[in-house]
């Protein structure tokens, strides 16, 4: 019990995900009952859904576990005495984010295809901006959950998963925006990722896309992406305030 | 040459002044050392001179340019080492050496690794991870990794805490041929003050965040008026302690030993007292004040105001 007052993690344990699990398979299985006429369509879209999804996860991992790991090995101030900047520390894990996120996706689409006969390329042209605009959600609530890592230490790195999670109710990875109730779809609207799930399914079952779906989320996500780097650097400010080797 | 500028330097963590108000600088090729009891100030300084903490107001300058605005470019010529911090656990010796230089402008990064582990005698460890070396080879890792970018200015925080005698003997040894050769500046802090005599050109005093002396090790030794007269008493030792009882000696029995303190003026007093009470003694010693009773003095003065 003493342990439990003093860690995020084990409250994330007991109520976060289990309730997370229930909203988003609760959802798809009410999606998958009252939508089962077109079965092929169905598991297209839940698993382009899941591999899109990938992006996100892995550009928000790459970046907080990233900073995360720096912070357990004390390295954090072994790079900044160097010339490294801010902005070249960030960099670097976008990088690897991309790099592993590719390598990812082409293992993972490759096993959707051979197993369930799922390309892919069902998504044409728009899997660019599509896998653009996903990279950069993940890359802003890293940056969020980088900017908290910094500020709090190892306390919340709990976030460093689980927090991408909090939007994936509203992103409508697996089933519609309609099923959601209407609170949750106010909401869904300032969620970026939204707009680009609701775009997969609309492009698997019509072979169109409202091009505003995309114009939306690349402006949400730019607002929201000068709020989380600002709040990044904000936090590695504060950090300089109070010492590296002091705080690690 | 001024290579490094410290004006009017001060830290606030909220209503405390870990640094309070300090000047100094740093010659090229010169050798600095910043002593102080625990709490001094002396991190806290180390910290904002990497520009790894922000100074609540003051200004730090290397090779005449601001550190605030120059950051990058200075940093490319400084490094630092402490036995308080390490590398990576996961990576490899190599493995951390070669990431190291990467955030550096190094163009002979393989010999430049090659050498160092040489130097530091890391060769047979190349490939073991950090979480497999000891104290004392992590340290030696850490010091490689502070010269990886043949630095103008170094800063070593206890640098050799926690090695061997003999290996930290010859760290000692190779700072000083760096010092000659490569005329690099070096700013170290350690508790061990026979090491900061024998290794330091100039020795800062902080205290409470504010620097109270500033000279060479021999000037500051100088300030103590108390040399150590060891004798080994063969017949007389109460009479030696009543005559130290009477001219108001301090005085320790250390086994068959007894260490006096007296003025260096007033040796032969003591040493004309002790003949008169047929005092015999078989060994005599006459230690000079050093740098660890100038220490040990302003520790004792610092206690001695906070019980008043």
């Amino acid at each position: 019990m003493f342990i439990m007052k003093h860690s995020l993690n084990r409250w994330s344990d007991m109520i976060y995900w289990p309730i997370l699990d229930l909203l988003i398979w609760g959802l798809t299985i009410k999606y998958v009952t009252a939508f089962s006429s077109e079965p092929q369509k169905m598991i297209a879209s839940f698993i382009v859904g899941m591999l899109l999804w990938t992006f996100v996860w892995r550009a928000q991992y790459e970046v907080s576990v990233s900073i995360l790991e720096d912070l357990w090995s004390r390295n954090l101030i072994n790079l900044f005495v160097s010339p490294l900047t801010f902005w070249e520390f960030i960099s670097a894990f976008i990088i690897i984010g991309i790099l592993k996120a590719g390598v990812g996706f082409v293992i993972a689409s490759s096993v959707a295809f051979v197993l369930y006969k799922v390309n892919m390329f069902v998504l044409g042209f728009y899997l660019v901006p599509f896998v653009v605009l996903l990279f950069m959600t993940g890359w802003l609530v890293g940056f969020f959950v980088g900017g908290l890592i910094l500020r709090y230490g190892t306390k919340v790195e709990q976030f460093a998963w689980s927090m991408v999670y909090l939007i994936s109710p509203f992103s409508a990875i697996y089933y519609p925006l309609s099923i959601l109730p209407n609170w949750a779809q106010i909401v869904a609207k300032f969620i970026p990722t939204s707009y680009i799930f609701e775009g997969s399914r609309e492009v698997i079952e019509k072979g169109i896309l409202d091009p505003k779906k995309i114009l939306y989320c690349f402006i949400l996500n730019c607002i929201y992406m000068v709020l989380a780097i600002f709040f990044m650097r904000k936090s590695f400010d504060k950090i300089l305030q109070k010492g590296l080797v002091k705080v690690y | 040459m001024d290579i490094l500028q410290v004006e009017n330097l001060t830290k606030k963590f909220g209503l405390y002044k870990a640094v309070n108000n300090i000047t100094f600088s740093l010659k090229e090729g010169e050798i600095l050392g910043i002593l102080g009891p625990n709490g001094a100030g002396k991190t806290t300084t180390i910290q904002m001179l990497l520009g790894v903490l922000t100074p609540t107001s003051g200004e730090i300058s290397y090779f005449g340019k601001s550190l605030h605005q120059h950051k990058e470019e200075i940093l490319e010529q400084v490094n630092f080492s402490s036995t308080y911090t390490k590398l990576p656990d996961n990576l490899t010796v190599l493995e951390n050496l070669t990431f190291i230089s990467y955030l550096y402008d190094i163009k002979n990064r393989k010999e430049r690794i090659t050498k160092l582990v040489d130097l530091f005698n890391l060769s047979n460890l190349m490939h073991l991870q950090g979480s497999d070396l000891s104290a004392g080879q992590m340290t030696r890792l850490n010091l490689a990794k502070a010269f990886i970018n043949y630095p103008k200015v170094l800063l070593l925080d206890e640098p050799t805490a926690s090695l061997d005698p003999d290996v930290a003997d010859f760290i000692r040894k190779f700072l000083l041929e760096e010092q000659k050769k490569f005329q690099v500046s070096i700013i170290i802090t350690s508790h061990n003050m026979a090491e900061v005599e024998e290794v330091c050109d100039r020795v800062i005093f902080i205290d409470q965040g504010r620097i109270i002396a500033n000279d060479t090790p021999e000037g500051l030794a100088k300030t103590i008026d108390t040399s150590h007269v060891e004798l080994l008493v063969k017949d007389g030792l109460k009479r030696t302690v009543e005559f130290c009882h009477e001219k108001g000696m301090e005085y320790e029995i250390k086994g068959r030993y007894i260490v006096i303190d007296t003025k260096e003026e007033d040796i032969p007093v003591l040493l004309y007292g002790l003949m008169e009470k047929g005092v015999y003694y078989d060994e005599i010693a006459i230690e000079k004040p050093t740098l660890e009773d100038y220490f040990l003095q302003v520790v004792k003065q610092k206690h001695e105001g906070s019980s008043d």
